[in-house]
């Protein structure tokens, strides 16, 4: 995470970049991009000025001096002025304020993301920023019978029908599309990012994998895609320093098996039919034990993995841990200390 | 106390106190240069002031201060950084100097670090169990456990090589003993670069996939992997899909044939579908539509071969003499094949009789002389394509058919 990963190239690159008074707006930084970015624009000279809007203040260190935080409230139906005297002036907008977790509240949470993101595409309307970005997730491509083995960034957003906490994600990209197309004077960078793996960061990705005993359909063993926290920020800090237009996948290198995954985390996997599944995670969900609604099932059903060379070629963006460190580092296992992961790779 | 590291010589560093917070344009784009994560290998040090004193400078750096460890490849090699922090021997950058972090700061680092995930634990799971999970050893060894039989790397659509060859006797034996598996043509087969072969389907389980990966395996010189493109039924099949996926199968669409193609990888297609395998044990060896003529068009688009292929004994193999639809809808397969052992024998009926096969492969067909890329759009020559190569396909069918004699089995 220091300064030094890697900005050289860019800046050579984009010599358009010099500008020293770009104002940077975040919605949702109190999440661990947000939290992440506003830490590398905060050392970055080329940027003046940061806006963190959040309900609460981000767990930032206090000697910022680039930063403000203004607290904001996307659920409140009042917002939109707000956001708009704000917004005033920033050259660039993030709209992050997306759950890392399906929440039982989906009416809240329906509230936040695909309300709030109209509230937030009201506000750029009124003010224009040069640059709009959103950060969304792969899981917008859904999990598919028909999908390919590596889905490009022109594929169909099929979304996971019977979740809501994909359904408003999937809303939110559709909205952020109209807003790309209606105004045309405001560049649209869409971010779409695999599900993030890593030591501090917390998703229902690693609270599902933090249980010792993890459910397998009997049958299916899909291939698994993560990308490392670590690169998801970098690939987050170039997006915002180039001018790229588009959607964007942001993925780790390579994919795994599930069944692989588990082994790998020495996690114990429980087989059982889809319909039993099925209806255990629903009564697991119901209850508050399972972190996923049982509709996450089809993850582990059928493939959604995402292709990120369009991010490689035009954002310049390799991911430096690959599938099998990003499960280390989520582990907390270097890999010298963990021959039996070196041996079972060699 | 001063720091004999920390001289500039146009600055007057020398009454700066060693342990004074770093001055503030310590933070210029100079410190970018340096090598990520250098500390690690400064030399060991007696007291931990001599450490701050110690520290070396981008001016002169110890003597083998990186290579040293086996670990330090880590830093250095370019497909872990990606190939932006790479260190070049000698390639200190312009001789600026640069402080190190001295332990003092790497201890606040590390106590922010930890501060940082303390923040953001989660209630149901805390970082401490993840990191230190009770019984550990015995995690380690049900991972090992785990882990014995398959690789910890898989290539992009999914082949698991420690999978597959764990299979490979089984399959040889299928191969050589059981089908006594006669191969000719293989020289039509090209020893690098795309190509696509299309085989007629038949059997009422894929081993047809399967023996053609060994044919080409075996008996190419250049030993070349193929992967079949399988229907949707069997690619989502339990058990059978997944077994085939780490074999080398790969669920057929347009964007995984390109993929392959692009990679100048071997791609089976059997254009017959479910319905080649589908088919009954009276219709034997007689070819189905050859679906839409989707691989002409891969074909076309990729500009690569179409290499004709028969595969003759799989019918025999496993004969489907009947068909349940209306069962098979209810447990999600496209039907529930019968043949003379499968239900009577339960699973055991699902293995082959002991057929003999034969394998041929055509010379192949380039479509580039038909056409450019721009033709992959003409419904009237992609259609002509494909009946023409299913022609050939019937044809060396037939051939082999008459080669074979009375008797399947002998």
């Amino acid at each position: 995470m220091t300064r030094a990963d890697g900005d050289n190239g860019a800046r050579a690159r984009a010599p358009s970049l010099q500008a020293r008074d770009r104002t940077i707006a975040i919605t949702g930084a109190c999440t661990y991009l947000g939290t992440e970015l506003i830490k590398l624009l905060e050392a970055d000279p080329r940027y003046s000025r940061v806006l963190a809007l959040d309900i609460r203040r981000p767990d930032l260190p206090p000697d910022l001096i680039k930063t403000e935080h203004h607290p904001i409230d996307l659920t409140v139906p009042t917002v939109g002025s707000q956001l708009a005297s704000l917004l005033r002036g920033a050259h660039t907008v993030i709209h992050g304020a997306f759950l890392s977790f399906p929440t039982h509240a989906a009416s809240w949470a329906h509230e936040l993301e695909d309300v709030g993101t109209m509230h937030v595409l009201d506000a750029c309307a009124q003010v224009g920023p040069s640059r709009l970005m959103l950060l969304s997730t792969t899981l917008v491509y859904g999990p598919a019978r028909g999908n390919p083995n590596w889905l490009g960034e022109s594929a169909p957003l099929r979304g996971l029908p019977g979740s809501r906490y994909v359904t408003d994600k999937v809303r939110a990209e559709m909205q952020v599309a109209r807003h790309a197309e209606e105004h045309p004077e405001t560049a649209v960078t869409v971010l779409r990012f695999a599900p993030l793996l890593g030591p501090t960061v917390s998703n229902y990705v690693t609270r599902f994998f933090s249980r010792p005993i993890a459910p397998v359909l009997m049958g299916h063993d899909p291939l698994l895609q993560f990308v490392h926290e670590s690169d998801a920020v970098q690939a987050l800090k170039r997006a915002v320093d180039r001018d790229v237009v588009g959607p964007f996948n942001i993925v780790g290198e390579g994919v795994l098996p599930y069944s692989t995954v588990l082994a790998l985390m020495g996690r114990v996997p429980l087989p059982m039919p889809h319909f039993v599944a099925r209806r255990l995670y629903r009564a697991l969900w119901a209850t508050q034990i399972a972190a996923t609604p049982a509709t996450f099932l089809d993850f582990l059903r059928y493939l959604c993995v995402a292709d990120g060379s369009r991010a490689e070629r035009e954002l310049g963006f390799r991911a430096r841990y690959d599938v099998q460190r990003a499960i280390q580092d989520f582990l907390g296992v270097a890999p010298e200390d963990e021959p039996d992961i070196a041996r079972a790779q060699g | 106390m001063t720091s004999p590291d920390d001289k500039k010589p146009d600055e007057g560093a020398a009454d700066v106190p060693a342990d004074a917070p770093p001055p503030a344009d310590d933070a210029s784009p100079a410190d970018e240069r340096e090598p990520p994560r250098r500390m690690r290998t400064a030399p060991p040090s007696a007291s931990p002031y001599d450490e701050l004193d110690a520290v070396p400078d981008a001016l002169d750096p110890p003597p083998g201060w990186a290579g040293e460890s086996p670990h330090d490849a880590i830093f250095t090699s370019p497909e872990l950084w990606g190939g932006e922090a790479e260190v070049r021997d000698n390639d200190y950058g312009p001789p600026i100097p640069t402080r190190f972090p001295d332990v003092e700061s790497v201890a606040s680092e590390v106590r922010e670090l930890e501060r940082r995930v303390r923040a953001r634990l989660t209630p149901v799971f805390p970082l401490e169990v993840r990191r230190n999970p009770p019984l550990r050893s015995i995690l380690r060894r049900y991972s090992r456990f785990a882990m014995r039989d398959r690789s910890a790397v898989v290539d992009d659509m999914g082949r698991d090589p420690v999978y597959a060859s764990r299979f490979m006797p089984a399959l040889d034996f299928l191969y050589r003993r059981y089908f006594r598996t006669r191969c000719e043509g293989i020289e039509n087969v090209p020893a690098r670069g795309r190509a696509i072969l299309v085989a007629n389907h038949s059997g009422a389980l894929p081993y047809d996939a399967l023996m053609l990966m060994r044919a080409v395996e075996r008996e190419h010189p250049a030993r070349r992997q193929v992967r079949p493109l399988l229907e949707d039924e069997v690619f989502h099949f339990p058990y059978l899909g997944t077994f085939l996926n780490r074999m080398g199968g790969v669920r057929a669409c347009p964007e995984n044939a390109e993929r392959l193609l692009a990679d100048e990888q071997l791609v089976a297609v059997f254009p017959e579908g479910i319905q080649g395998i589908g088919k009954l044990y009276r219709d034997r060896y007689r070819l189905q539509r050859f679906g839409r003529g989707g691989f002409v068009k891969l074909a076309l688009r990729t500009g690569s071969p179409i290499i004709p292929v028969a595969v003759v004994g799989a019918e025999e193999a496993t004969p489907l003499v009947a068909r349940f639809t209306w069962l098979a809808r209810a447990l999600g397969m496209p039907h529930l094949p019968i043949t003379p052992l499968f239900p009577l024998l339960g699973p055991a009926g699902l293995l082959p009789l002991p057929s003999k096969w034969r394998v041929r492969f055509g010379e192949p067909v380039s479509l580039s002389s038909e056409g450019g890329t721009m033709d992959a759009e003409d419904r009237l020559l992609v259609a002509r394509l494909a009946e023409s190569i299913r022609t050939q396909v019937q044809d060396m069918i037939e051939h082999l058919l008459a080669a074979r004699g009375a008797s399947a089995f002998a």
